[in-house]
């Protein structure tokens, strides 16, 4: 599997950001509603501390995944409509904007609370701003309701890779794929067409 | 009437002895507090409520003592969830426990010359020896006296349960107390 992005698919490198951040992101978001439903228990407070520690992870491999993006090559887009092309890229910012205010969301709302931010019971992380009850409920809103916004620009996005994949029958989706391959070579060259 | 002349004559030497070391209240601005780690993080609390009989006399440890008596119920630490818990059975149990009490059984004198205070404290129903550093500082009208020592929570079951876990919960527990003695 290429380290680097080719023409006509992902690199692994790329390939396995997507899925390991698309698992965490999805799976934290519902293991927080269960969680939150947990009686008051050591293990809730446990529990907390492991969605805390998951969303700091996701937050770390964002900007690693950031620096991987700006050093590789991106496979050619496949052809589309000029405002799905600007859509496609639309959703992919605001999936940036929201992966890293996720996280940011939840630290700042932990800070104004003054819960202890513990990485994994490996290490302490500072507040990022003072504590403050009159704010704190609205903060946790705030970042209950980016995870809202995160599953609507989710669904867009998943939604045109569906729409990609079953209607135009493109290689949009597969090249993401895990082991996905493309099936058209790209760009094919003349002599090659049978 | 030897005996009797003996005792008298024991009680007048060991009077002045018991006399000579001062007998103290609590005044205001008095606080007791303790501090724990919670998820690798610090936090102090302190007890809106206890009372103390101090005797004390830097030159007659002998004859000194202290005598706390702690409400147990009126831990504060600054955090809603945390202070709710807290008197609560997993934690000091307060319905069943409401008064923590620790009472001296003598001082020393350690490498460095410090005073330590040794004494028995009881808490949650468990009573287990507990050390003071003690600095007394005679000031207008009374005395101030800063004591500071540490305990292990789960010595006196203080976190039941899962609540024994102290790799969220350290077991270690800071106990600092500055009292501002008035005479008695």
């Amino acid at each position: 599997m290429p380290l680097r992005s080719e023409p006509g698919r992902w690199s692994t490198v790329a390939k396995t950001f997507h899925w390991v951040m698309a698992l965490l992101i999805v799976g934290n978001g519902i293991f927080a509603f269960w969680m939150s439903d947990l009686k008051p228990s050591m293990q809730k407070i446990n529990m907390f501390a492991l969605h805390k520690s998951i969303g700091l992870t996701v937050l770390a491999l964002f900007f690693l995944r950031l620096l991987w993006r700006l050093a590789d090559r991106r496979p050619a887009e496949d052809p589309a409509p000029r405002w799905q092309r600007i859509a496609a890229h639309v959703v992919h910012g605001l999936l940036y904007v929201l992966i890293v205010s996720l996280p940011l969301s939840g630290w700042i709302f932990n800070s104004a609370h003054g819960f202890p931010l513990q990485y994994f019971k490996l290490f302490n992380l500072p507040a990022l701003i003072d504590k403050n009850p009159d704010i704190d409920d609205l903060l946790l809103e705030v970042h209950e309701y980016l995870f809202w916004f995160l599953l609507l620009v989710l669904v867009a996005h998943v939604g045109g890779a569906l729409k990609h994949h079953l209607i135009d029958r493109d290689d949009t989706l597969r090249r993401m794929l895990p082991f996905g391959r493309a099936k058209r070579n790209i760009p094919p060259s003349p002599g090659d067409t049978p | 009437m030897t005996i009797r002349r003996l005792s008298a004559l024991a009680f007048a030497l060991a009077l002045p002895m018991a006399a000579s070391a001062a007998d103290y209240k609590v005044g205001p601005g008095s606080t007791l507090g303790f501090s724990g780690k919670f998820q690798g993080q610090q936090f102090d609390g302190s007890f809106g409520k206890f009372d103390a009989a101090i005797s004390y006399d830097p030159a007659n440890l002998a004859a000194s003592k202290f005598d706390v008596t702690v409400d147990v119920a009126t831990a504060k630490t600054g955090d809603g969830d945390r202070d709710g818990a807290l008197p609560g059975s997993d934690f000091f149990d307060a319905a069943k426990f409401p008064k923590a009490h620790y009472v001296t059984t003598g001082f020393t004198k350690d490498a460095k010359g410090d005073v330590v205070a040794n004494g028995n404290l009881t808490l949650h129903g468990i009573t287990k020896p507990v050390a003071l550093k003690v600095v007394f500082n005679p000031a207008a009208g009374g005395a101030r006296l800063s004591v500071t020592g540490t305990l292990k929570r789960l010595d006196f079951g203080v976190g039941s349960g899962e609540y024994k876990d102290t790799s969220t919960i350290a077991d270690e527990v800071l106990v600092n107390g500055t009292l501002n003695l008035l005479p008695k």
